[in-house]
This record gives structure tokens, C-alpha cells and sequence, in this order.
């Protein structure tokens, strides 16, 4: 225990993460949980009288003057308990101590050095994972004389059985750290081998050794109570195996004294439980998604109320802050329906409900026409991708949508209000009216299903109708709409070349013939050529189908080239909208001319261009009293 | 077809180790497991002759005049035969017929207890990740408990409060001993009723590792983007879940298969001690208790082929459940 505080306390200037678990109760409870019974194992024999004093009152029920009662020859079972549980912690110690050392040994020194020693080293412990562990300490046990049998005997024989788990998964996590640059940059300074480990390598894996040492103790103290209770155990030890081993064979259990055998068991189960929950925080470290997260409050799950027209801080924002910025006759006022528009954004703002919120989309109109491409161009985390998750509502919490509309004006003349939707509505809305190309194409295929399969379920349950040779025929025709071989539908994603799924990725967003698709830089991912062959084929199938693109993207340039109309959006808001004639030729907004002119020609030097969102968040929530601003403001002067 | 062969030869080198292990533990130990043996045989009238001693000799070392090596492969021989020797807690039976007339037991139990805890894991532990942020959270704290558990204990408390208080299940055994063994359903419905606590046991303590490892991998698939994808495109949040999320999530918990099958079959050992079941454990430890060396030692291979295999399968079932496996090789 002491040695595992350690692990937890040391100091580690060098790692840029969280070194201590953070206070949760699950920690508390598990730290409480810890020291309670490691002060018993440790003080307890001081407070008990002999455990080995034979009474003549054998099984007597918990009473005064016998706390926890007697054996059935008269024992005292509570000062058995203390030093059964003072034996069971020593022997877990110092099995995790050798387990672990071992696992480091073979798991980090072996993939570091890499090369044979790795090989020898990882199918060493892959062999002794797959041999089983039990079996084997019995044999071995049982070869070993009794009186041979000591507790340093169980504990090596133990480690030894026990280290190959671990040693994988440090195997696994060095390998990764060791390509990291840091590492790198240390092994090319020169710095010695053991130093690079030592100093370099071993604090950023501390979280996972203490982790797995703490795995180590709960199972060396869990194989040790077997072992013993089987009468396998160290000769002369007091453990709470051996008292669970002469419960058991003083027929306790028969005979009803319950006294006798679940006191040693509620303290192992006790005890792993606690190292379980300071294991819990430990892996929050390694693995910060796994953090708690507070309970879903009801009312962010189901909207059924309208949204709010206007939050107060929103107004705040309007008035004082960002004034200014905006051109107020360049974005369309959202207020009088657009004629021929297919989707309609009024108003919307989307806010992340964190410590400090962060208003990510801010009071945005917008209005697609039918049929036409609109690009949404901005730098990354100007809030565009939010705005294109909140149009779907595909927003999870924290970010909410505090106020505005979203309309879509279905082909049938009915107008749907996206806001309002039921579950049940949205699901039925999401990809027939509206589907969407992701900006990682690479991982928006699920890596083990074929491209039929996955092509196929939109189909099942959105034209519940359809036969299983309709379903085939559709999905077929939509791979040859975008240039793919439909023999490729029995392909799994990882057969296909990135352009390949990003095809894909197209044909399944038109698969249901959709009014509007939304494109969240479908092409950023891929080479150039690639790009162009893929944009070119989505221009002559929205030519062909007639639905209308909301494309967004941080390339200027290439929206000036394929988009009708173009929306530039900073900060959470569209600071101007316009044709891509009029972009191009008179852009009137000081951050649209700095977008712009940051686009060199090839030829050029590489402009600054600017990335005042870098943090959207930090960014979002102060007033853009940045630098960059101050250069936007300086640069529209000058002009 | 590359995955297949690296897997093959892995699991052999495997049963080859496992077997050199075998020849070198009671040979490296102190003691003289020969003569100890053989004091037994003879106790129980038994006419030890030069051969039966040599056999004995080769499994377990001894004063031979053969070289090591030549004793090596003279065992490897008989190991491969499946010629264990005799046993001498149940003289004269070999051990192999000791063996297979306790392992189905075990294998039975063992096999349907994996299933079930399996199952009963995993997708607890799919709806814990899926449904994050509900009451479903609590079932993460209560798993530890239940993981820290000792198997026997578990078992022993079982027995106290089914058997014992409320008489629901039988407290010891396999079968109703008063009935004769057979495909008959009599006799097969006392096997299920005899075996439903010591699966219980099973079951109760190996589920919390799999819906713990299935519930954080639920919660790290989640945020992939084939996931997002899937929600995208309006499919129904059970399809969503199942064939998008899980069906990712569950392929660490497959691949690690190895390493929870080690505490199930240890667990298993000291359950069906508890239970006196007639399984191979039981017997492993009856072996133990009566220095019957060569049934020991047949067991523990027998334990480890029966591992290795499980092990084998569920390597050759994982190339049909992920299929980038094969492309890497």
C-alpha cells in the first residue's frame, strides 16, 4: 500500500498530464476502504489476544467477550482474522512488487530495446499468459516438500505465474511512447539507454504501472487465499486462505458458523474492491474519456418546447461586443422567408454548457436555395462544424441550442421545424431529407461491416418497403453514380483506398435521393488529384439529382471555384454572404479580404493566415480583443 | 491463411512448453517423487516390477542411468501417446481413463458457465456504455466488488444460503448418486440441478471483468465517427448500438480472451473443490493430496491442451469477427 502512494505521489515535471487521480468519492471510498484494512493487518495483532489459544467452547456463536465468536476448537476468530489479514497483505505486497518489477522488465525493457529481445521477450509472456496459471503453482506446489514450503516460496512462485498480463500491456503502451517525439529527441541528444527509460520513458508510464501493480496485489492475494484455502499454501502461515481452509474443513459451513467464514472473505472482497476503486481513477488518467460524466438532465434529451427566441447574454454579446463585425445588410436578415429555399436557418445559436459556456454559433441565419451549392468557409473552430451538427441535431451535451429555428421546406410544399422533432420524427428526417458526408471519411466506415451491409441499413430503415433484390439494385446503382465498381459492395472499408470510401461515403448520402447534403470538408483528408475527381463528380451529380450542397470547408479558394453562393463565418457568426462573384471580386468584409489574400498564388510565399479560433473555446468566450483582430482592423485601414 | 499458420505454430510452441515445463518441474524440485510413488504402489499390494518403475522414472526424473535428452524424448513419446501411466490413488486405473471420465464434467461446467457470464457481461456492459450518465453507472462500482470476490468463498456463501437455509439445491456432488449415468432424463435434469450453483459461482464472478472491459470500450467506440455516421443516417438507436458500437467495443474483449480464460479455470479448480464436484479439479486435487504424481501431471497437461485449444478457436473465431486481422497478418 505504501508502495503504491508512492507510485501515485512522485513527482513528474516532465509529463504535461494529469499525474494525481482527481478527488472523486469512488477514490475516497477506495482509499478509505484501503487504509481501514491495511491498519488492521498492521495493527490489529497488537490488539487481539493469542489467535492460537485453545478454549473449551469450540464454535461459539459472535458474543462479548469473542467478538466475531470461536472455531470449533475454541479459537478466537477475530484475533485469527488480524493476523490472517496482516499474512494475505504481505504476501500480496510482495508478489505485486516481483510481478510488477518482472512485467517491466519483460514488458518495457523488451519493446524499448526492441529488435529480438523484443520478439524472445513478448512471446515469452504470451506463452505464459495462454499456460494456465493455477494448475501450474499447484503442480509446482506439490513438488515442493511441506516443510520446504515458506511464504518467499509461494510469493516468487506466484510472480512467476503471474507477470505476463501486465507485461503485454506495458508491451503495448511503451511501444507507443517510445515513437513519441520526445523520446526521440532524447535517444538523438545521445542520452544513455537507461537514462532515456529511467527518466524519460517510466514517468509517462507510472499511471499504468501503478495500475497494473494494483491489479497485481488484488490477484497474487486472491491466488494466495486459493492456494491456501486448498491446503497448497506456505507451511505455518497465518492467511485468510488457511482460516478459510480450516473453516471449511471444521464443516463451519455445515454446521452453520457463519462467523468463521465470512469474516475472511468480506475483507478480501473488501480490500480488492478498494484497490478496484483507486484503479478506477488511475485509468482516468491513462484514458480521460472514461471520466464520470454528470447525469444527463431530462429536459436536454427530449426538446419538445420551443427554444428560447433570445438569450439575455446573447443580446449582451450583440450589443457591446462584436458589433461591428458584422455587415448587417450582407447576411440575409432570416426573418422573411427566401423564396425557393430548401432549408431555412433562423436565428440559431448553439451554446457548450461548460464551466464557462462557450457560444459556439451565435445568432446565424441562413437560407439554402434549392438546388444550389452554398460554402461555408471559416478557419477551424470558428464554429461551422457545430452549425452543421446542429442543423442535423446531431449536438451532444454539452453543446445545447439555446435559441433560433431550422426549417426545412420539403418538396411536397410542407414546411418541417427540425427543432421540434420527436425522436422518432428525426430519425425518420435524418438522411431522407438530409444526409451528410463527414470530415474523416477514413473513419466514418465502421471497419467491420461490408460496404453492402452498410449501404443496406440506410435502406432497411428508411424503405421498410423495399425487397432484398431492390435493396441490392439501389445500392449498386449508387456506387456506379460515383465511379465505383458495385463487385465492391462485398468489400470491408479497409480494402478500399481513402478516395475509394469517400465515394462511398457520397453514394450512401444519396442513396435516399436527399433535398440537401451536407458536406463537413469531405475532401481535406485526401491528395489533391483525388480531391479534384471527387468534387468534379459531386458537381455533375448535383447537376443531375438537383439537391442542394451546404459545403463547408476552410478552403476559400476551392469554394470560389464550385459554390453559387458563399457564407463566411467567424467567431460563431456570418460575417458576410454573398455569390462567389461577389466574393471574389468585392469582398466587403476586412476578414473576408484576409482570408483571401492568406490563399497565396501557388507561386507566392505562404501568407499569414490567420487562425484566431486556434482555442475556440478560450477564444469563443472572450471578447476577440486578440491580436489577430487588431491586425484585421489594422490591414482594413491600410487598404 | 498467414494468421491461421502464426496462430498454429504459436499454440504448438505453447503445448510444447507446457510439456517441457511438465518434464522439469519434478525434476528441478527437491525430494524423490519416484520412490514416494512407488512406496504408495506398493502399500496397495501392487507388484512393482523394473518396467513400471522406469516408466515412472521417465515422467518424473530419478536415479536413471539414461541421459536427460534421451529421457526428454522417451517422454515426449509417451506424452504423445497419451500414456500417462497409472494412477495410484485409484490403482489400477490409468490415468487416462481417470481423466476422461472426470473431464466432461468440467468442461460441461466450465464451457456453459463461460458462455453464460459471457453473455450476461458483455451486454450488461453494452448497455452501461451505451446508456452512460443513468443508473446503469452503479453497476460499475458493484462489478468490482463481485470481481474481488474469491471463487470459493462465493461458493461457500451460495451453499450457506441455497442449500443449506432454504434447501433449494443439492449441497455436494455432481448427480444423485442413486442414479446411474447415461443419456437418460432423469439423470441428466439431477446433472443441471447439481450443477446450477457451481455455475452460479462461475457466472457471478467472472461477469464483472466483461461488462467492465465492455462498458469502457463501449464508451471509447462511442466517440468514433462511423458511430456518428450511424446516428446520421436515422438508423434506430438499437441498430446503432449493436452493430456500430458494440460490435467494435466487443473485439478488445475477444482478443483478451486468453487471459480471463487463466482466472476461469483457476476459479473453477477451487469451485469444484468446494462443491466436490466431480470434475478435473476435484480430482487434481485428490492427485495433490495423495502424491499421485502422474495423474498430477497428466491433469495439468490435459488442463493446458484443453486451454490451448479454447484458446486456438477463439484466435481462428476472431479472423471471422474482425476482418483486418487477416489482411495484417
Amino acid at each position: 500500500m505504501t508502495d503504491l502512494n508512492a507510485d501515485l505521489a512522485a513527482p513528474r515535471p516532465r509529463t504535461g498530464r494529469r499525474v494525481l487521480p482527481r478527488w472523486s468519492p469512488k477514490l475516497a471510498i477506495g482509499v478509505g476502504i484501503i487504509v481501514v484494512i491495511g491498519l488492521w493487518g498492521l495493527l490489529g495483532p497488537f490488539l487481539v489476544g493469542d489467535p492460537e489459544a485453545i478454549r473449551d467452547m469450540g464454535l461459539t456463536a459472535p458474543s462479548r467477550t469473542h467478538l466475531l465468536g470461536t472455531t470449533q476448537t475454541g479459537q478466537d476468530v477475530l484475533a485469527q482474522l488480524a493476523y490472517a489479514t496482516r499474512g494475505s497483505l504481505f504476501i500480496g505486497l510482495l508478489v505485486g512488487v516481483m510481478a510488477t518489477v518482472l512485467s517491466a522488465l519483460f514488458g518495457i525493457v523488451g519493446s524499448y530495446v526492441g529488435g529480438l529481445v523484443d520478439e524472445a521477450f513478448s512471446l515469452l509472456s504470451n506463452l505464459m499468459l495462454v499456460i494456465p496459471g493455477l494448475p501450474l503453482v499447484i503442480v509446482i506446489s506439490a513438488f515442493v516438500p511441506a516443510s520446504a514450503r515458506g511464504s518467499w516460496t509461494i510469493a516468487v512462485v506466484l510472480a512467476i505465474t503471474g507477470w505476463a498480463g501486465s507485461a503485454r500491456v506495458l508491451r503495448a503502451q511503451t511501444l507507443s511512447l517510445r515513437n513519441r517525439d520526445y523520446i526521440q529527441a532524447a535517444r538523438v541528444a545521445g542520452e544513455k539507454r537507461w537514462r532515456v527509460i529511467g527518466v524519460e520513458l517510466l514517468p509517462n508510464l507510472l499511471p499504468l504501472l501503478a495500475s497494473q501493480f494494483v491489479f497485481a496485489v488484488i490477484g497474487a492475494i486472491l491466488s494466495e487465499t486459493g492456494l491456501s484455502f486448498l491446503g497448497l499454501g506456505a507451511a505455518n502461515s497465518a492467511t485468510l486462505g488457511t482460516m478459510l481452509n480450516y473453516a471449511q474443513n471444521g464443516f463451519a459451513l455445515q454446521r452453520g458458523a457463519w462467523w468463521w467464514f465470512v469474516p475472511p472473505g468480506l475483507i478480501i472482497a473488501l480490500f480488492g474492491c478498494g484497490l478496484a476503486l483507486v484503479n478506477f481513477s488511475i485509468d482516468e488518467i491513462i484514458n480521460p474519456r472514461l471520466r464520470d460524466i454528470p447525469r444527463r438532465e431530462r429536459r436536454n434529451r427530449r426538446r419538445t418546447q420551443r427554444p428560447v427566441k433570445r438569450l439575455d447574454d446573447g443580446a449582451v454579446l450583440d450589443g457591446t461586443v462584436l458589433d461591428g463585425t458584422v455587415l448587417d445588410d450582407a447576411v440575409p436578415d432570416g426573418t422573411v422567408p427566401d423564396d425557393g429555399a430548401v432549408l431555412t436557418v433562423r436565428h440559431l445559436s448553439v451554446t457548450y454548457r461548460t464551466e464557462r459556456p462557450v457560444h459556439a454559433v451565435r445568432d446565424v441565419s441562413l437560407a439554402l436555395r434549392r438546388g444550389e451549392i452554398l460554402g461555408l468557409v471559416g478557419e477551424s473552430g470558428c464554429g461551422k462544424t457545430t452549425l452543421a451538427y446542429a442543423i442535423n441535431r446531431l449536438h451532444r451535451p454539452p453543446a445545447e441550442v439555446t435559441s433560433g429555428s431550422i426549417t426545412l421546406h420539403d418538396r411536397d410544399g410542407e414546411d418541417l421545424d427540425v427543432l421540434a422533432f420527436d425522436r422518432d420524427e428525426l430519425r425518420a428526417f435524418r438522411w431522407d431529407k438530409l444526409s451528410m458526408v463527414f470530415q474523416g471519411a477514413m473513419n466514418a466506415l465502421n471497419p467491420v461491416l461490408t460496404i453492402r451491409a452498410q449501404l443496406d441499413d440506410v435502406l432497411t430503415t428508411h424503405r421498410p418497403s423495399m425487397s432484398r433484390g431492390e435493396r441490392h439494385e439501389r445500392c449498386a446503382e449508387a456506387l456506379r453514380l460515383v465511379g465505383v465498381d458495385p463487385r465492391r459492395l462485398k468489400a470491408y472499408p479497409h480494402e478500399l483506398s481513402g478516395g475509394m470510401r469517400q465515394r462511398v461515403m457520397i453514394a450512401m448520402a444519396l442513396l435516399l435521393e436527399p433535398q440537401v447534403v451536407l458536406l463537413d470538408e469531405p475532401t481535406t483528408a485526401l491528395d489533391v488529384v483525388v480531391q479534384r475527381g471527387i468534387l468534379r463528380e459531386l458537381l455533375r451529380l448535383r447537376t443531375a439529382l438537383g439537391f442542394a450542397v451546404l459545403f463547408i470547408t476552410h478552403d476559400l479558394p476551392l469554394m470560389l471555384e464550385v459554390s453559387d453562393r458563399i457564407a463566411v463565418m467567424r467567431d460563431g457568426r456570418i460575417v458576410e454572404e454573398a455569390t462567389a462573384e461577389q466574393i471574389a471580386a468585392e469582398p466587403r468584409h476586412p476578414y473576408t479580404r484576409h482570408l483571401l489574400d492568406s490563399f497565396p498564388s501557388l507561386v507566392g510565399e505562404r501568407g499569414a493566415f490567420i487562425r484566431a479560433g486556434e482555442d475556440e473555446r478560450s477564444q469563443a468566450a472572450q471578447p476577440p480583443a486578440a491580436a489577430s483582430d487588431d491586425g484585421i482592423a489594422a490591414e482594413a485601414e491600410t487598404r | 491463411m498467414r494468421y491461421y499458420l502464426r496462430k498454429l505454430a504459436f499454440y504448438g510452441a505453447a503445448l510444447w512448453g507446457a510439456l517441457t515445463l511438465n518434464f522439469f518441474i519434478p525434476r528441478m524440485m527437491p525430494g524423490d517423487p519416484v520412490d514416494i510413488l512407488l512406496a504408495k504402489l506398493q502399500q496397495r499390494g501392487a507388484n512393482v516390477g523394473p518396467s513400471a518403475r522406469r516408466a515412472y522414472e521417465l515422467l518424473l526424473g530419478g536415479n536413471t542411468n539414461d541421459s536427460l535428452i534421451h529421457q526428454y524424448f522417451a517422454y515426449l513419446g509417451n506424452m504423445l501417446h497419451g500414456d500417462f501411466g497409472v494412477s495410484v490413488s485409484d490403482y489400477p486405473t490409468p490415468v487416462a481413463t481417470v481423466i476422461s471420465s472426470s473431464l466432461p464434467w468440467t468442461v460441461a461446467l466450465v464451457g456453459i458457465a463461460t458462455l453464460l457470464a459471457v453473455l450476461v457481461g458483455t451486454g450488461l456492459g453494452m448497455l452501461a456504455g451505451w446508456r452512460r450518465g443513468t443508473w446503469l453507472d452503479s453497476l460499475v462500482p458493484a462489478t468490482t466488488v463481485l470481481a474481488a470476490v474469491p471463487y470459493f468463498w462465493l461458493a461457500l456463501i451460495l451453499v450457506a444460503v441455497f442449500a443449506i437455509n432454504l434447501g433449494w439445491f443439492p449441497l455436494l456432488g455432481g448427480y444423485d448418486v442413486s442414479l446411474s449415468p447415461g443419456w437418460n432424463g432423469a439423470f441428466l435434469s439431477s446433472a443441471l440441478r447439481y450443477g446450477v450453483l457451481p455455475a452460479l459461482t462461475i457466472v457471478i464472478s467472472s461477469a464483472g471483468g466483461w461488462l467492465l472491459g465492455m462498458r469502457n470500450m463501449m464508451v471509447s467506440t462511442l466517440a468514433e465517427d462511423y458511430v456518428l455516421t450511424a446516428r446520421a443516417k436515422g438508423l434506430t438507436g438499437r441498430r446503432t448500438m449493436v452493430w456500430y458500437a458494440a460490435r467494435n467495443a466487443v473485439l478488445p474483449s475477444i482478443a483478451g480472451f486468453a487471459n480471463s480464460l487463466g482466472f476461469i479455470v483457476a476459479g473453477s479448480i477451487v469451485t469444484e473443490q468446494v462443491f466436490s464436484y466431480p470434475g478435473i479439479g476435484s480430482k487434481l486435487l485428490e492427485a495433490v493430496q495423495n502424491d499421485d504424481y502422474a495423474l498430477m501431471q497428466g491433469i495439468f497437461l490435459v488442463i493446458t491442451v484443453a486451454v490451448l485449444g479454447a484458446n486456438l478457436l477463439v484466435d481462428l473465431l476472431y479472423a471471422l469477427v474482425d476482418p483486418r486481422v487477416k489482411a495484417n497478418g
